[in-house]
């Protein structure tokens, strides 16, 4: 009972934080412009995550090593190296671009300048990170994350057409704009797909101990969690489509998301809206600050954990708190939130297969894995993915120059 | 007696001394070829790191700290990670983080 207990309200806290400001912004734009049609790449990209964190969760489990331990083993140092500056780049961006939009939000709730809250939500993300426990971090965000589903009920009641929602799964490329077209299906893949996910997916796992008792658990926040945190993808896509596209509104400005909650529910709705982004923003800021911070440590050896006082890993806390003070100063620059985390998408798509190759290596290995090494069908998922996200990095600054950044 | 894939089982991976605690990872061997070619040590820290590419020589430049080598009888056991016997200040490792403890020490709750 207990077991169940603890597996509900993981699943609880993989829905509320499913969602970050890539995925509220690509969703956003995508359901304006093209409506329902990029529903179908959505279930390609949640599919994809629950593929390799499933993986990743479970080579943590039976191995008892995080995604960066397997990343220097298996590709060695110099290769290995390269891949830890490229992710810590891709960590940054967003980092900055989850802090921007936390800001951005925090203006609609609060009403104060820009600038002056950015120190807020910088102060407010380092003392959380400071004071709570690791299971903390992730339910508190988690839960109230959980607001967004707002956006589902706001969806159901804008009444869109279900004929044109339908066939938004089906996939096809019906436009005369395919560039776009296709610069919103990478986009959205890169959303759902964001690598700090993974590290901080098996870091988490490995500070919470997981051994292969422990793999029904990963089941079911890795498939059921981001399966339903999917959910509010389409919700955001959906109600985007009904409310703006009819309208030829370009929602450029994160509070225009939040009024797609308004519009059918009214000032209720639009604050449910608006702390549910606040919390799931700030949740993956959280994670990716500390993703960053488990990456590096992990690359050299160093100690780490949120598990361990503050002072027993002390250079991991300081690589966090590092992090989160270079992130402030990009934001404090005053480059647009929304451009940040456009950039943030499409670089860490390029570095995805670095991330996704090694773990399936190691989740291959007799040596780590024991018993638990890929089934077929994982085997099968994965090869396909890392073949999607191959095309996907190649294909992703070509396009986002072709298309100047989504703006056609 | 197990085997070791001494590229893929060992270098590179974690240490962790007697009390649990990581304490850097296998940075490079130093083997012994005369006879019946054996491990002789872990060798540990930047300097080392020049022996492995081109970013490597690169972190190595900008670091200070000295190779630890740790004598190969130290191994305890070998799993997820190399366990060794005596604790990390004893043979020089994680000097890094006992010397910044004492600052981060000072933010309260640390």
């Amino acid at each position: 009972m207990k077991k169940l207990l603890q597996i509900a309200l993981g699943i609880l806290a993989a829905i509320g934080g499913f969602v970050d400001i890539g995925d509220l912004v690509f969703n956003v734009e995508a359901g304006a412009t093209f409506g329902y049609q990029l529903l179908w790449v959505v279930v390609v990209g949640v599919v994809g995550i629950i593929v390799y964190s499933e993986m990743c969760g479970r080579v943590a489990a039976a191995s008892k090593r995080p995604v960066f331990d397997a990343v220097r083993e298996r590709m060695g140092f110099g290769v290995g190296a390269g891949v830890l500056i490229a992710s810590q780049f891709v960590n940054l961006m967003t980092l900055a671009a989850e802090i921007g939009g936390a800001a951005l939000l925090l203006e609609l709730l609060a009403g104060l300048s820009y600038r002056g809250l950015i120190v807020v939500a910088v102060i407010g993300l380092g003392v959380a990170i400071w004071v709570l426990p690791f299971d903390w971090i992730e339910r508190v965000f988690g839960y109230m994350g959980l607001c967004l589903l707002v956006f589902v009920v706001g969806a159901i009641k804008l009444q869109p057409d279900w004929g044109a929602v339908g066939h938004g799964f089906v996939p096809h490329a019906d436009t005369g704009n395919f560039l776009l077209y296709a610069y919103f299906a990478v986009g959205l893949l890169g959303a759902a797909m964001t690598p700090y996910e993974v590290y901080f997916y098996s870091s988490g796992a490995v500070e919470e101990g997981w051994t292969p008792k422990d793999l029904g658990l990963n089941r079911a926040n890795s498939m059921i969690g981001y399966a339903l945190g999917g959910v509010l993808s389409f919700a955001l896509m959906i109600t985007a489509g009904a409310l703006y596209l009819p309208k030829s509104i370009e929602p450029q400005f994160i509070g225009t998301v939040a009024l797609a909650a308004d519009v059918p529910l009214g000032t209720i709705g639009l604050i449910l809206a608006l702390v549910g982004m606040l919390f799931a923003v700030g949740g993956a800021a959280i994670d990716t600050c500390l993703s960053g911070a488990y990456n590096v440590s992990q690359f050299f050896g160093w100690e780490w954990g949120k598990h361990r006082r503050a002072a027993a890993a002390p250079r991991f806390t300081l690589s966090w708190i590092v992090l989160l003070v270079l992130a402030f100063g990009v934001v404090m620059t005053g480059i647009d939130p929304i451009l940040l985390t456009e950039y943030s998408v499409i670089f860490s798509v390029v570095a995805l297969p670095l991330t996704y190759l090694p773990i399936l290596l190691v989740a291959n290995d007799k040596a780590y894995m024991g018993r638990y090494t890929n089934g077929r069908l994982a085997n099968v998922f994965g090869l396909i993915y890392l073949a999607i996200i191959m095309v996907i990095s190649l294909t992703a600054i070509p396009l986002m120059i072709l298309t100047n950044g989504g703006t056609g | 007696m197990t085997e070791v894939d001494l590229a893929v089982g060992l270098l590179d991976h974690q240490l962790v001394d007697c009390n649990g605690r990581r304490c850097g990872n296998v940075d490079d061997l130093e083997l012994s070829l005369a006879g019946e070619p054996r491990v002789e040590a872990i060798l540990v820290g930047p300097p080392v790191w020049r022996g492995r590419g081109r970013l490597g020589r690169l972190f190595a430049s900008l670091s200070r700290t000295p190779t630890v080598r740790v004598p190969w009888p130290e191994v305890e056991k070998i799993d997820a990670a190399v366990h060794l016997r005596k604790a990390a200040p004893e043979y020089g490792l994680g000097r890094g983080d006992d010397r910044l403890r004492p600052w981060i020490e000072r933010i309260p709750g640390s």
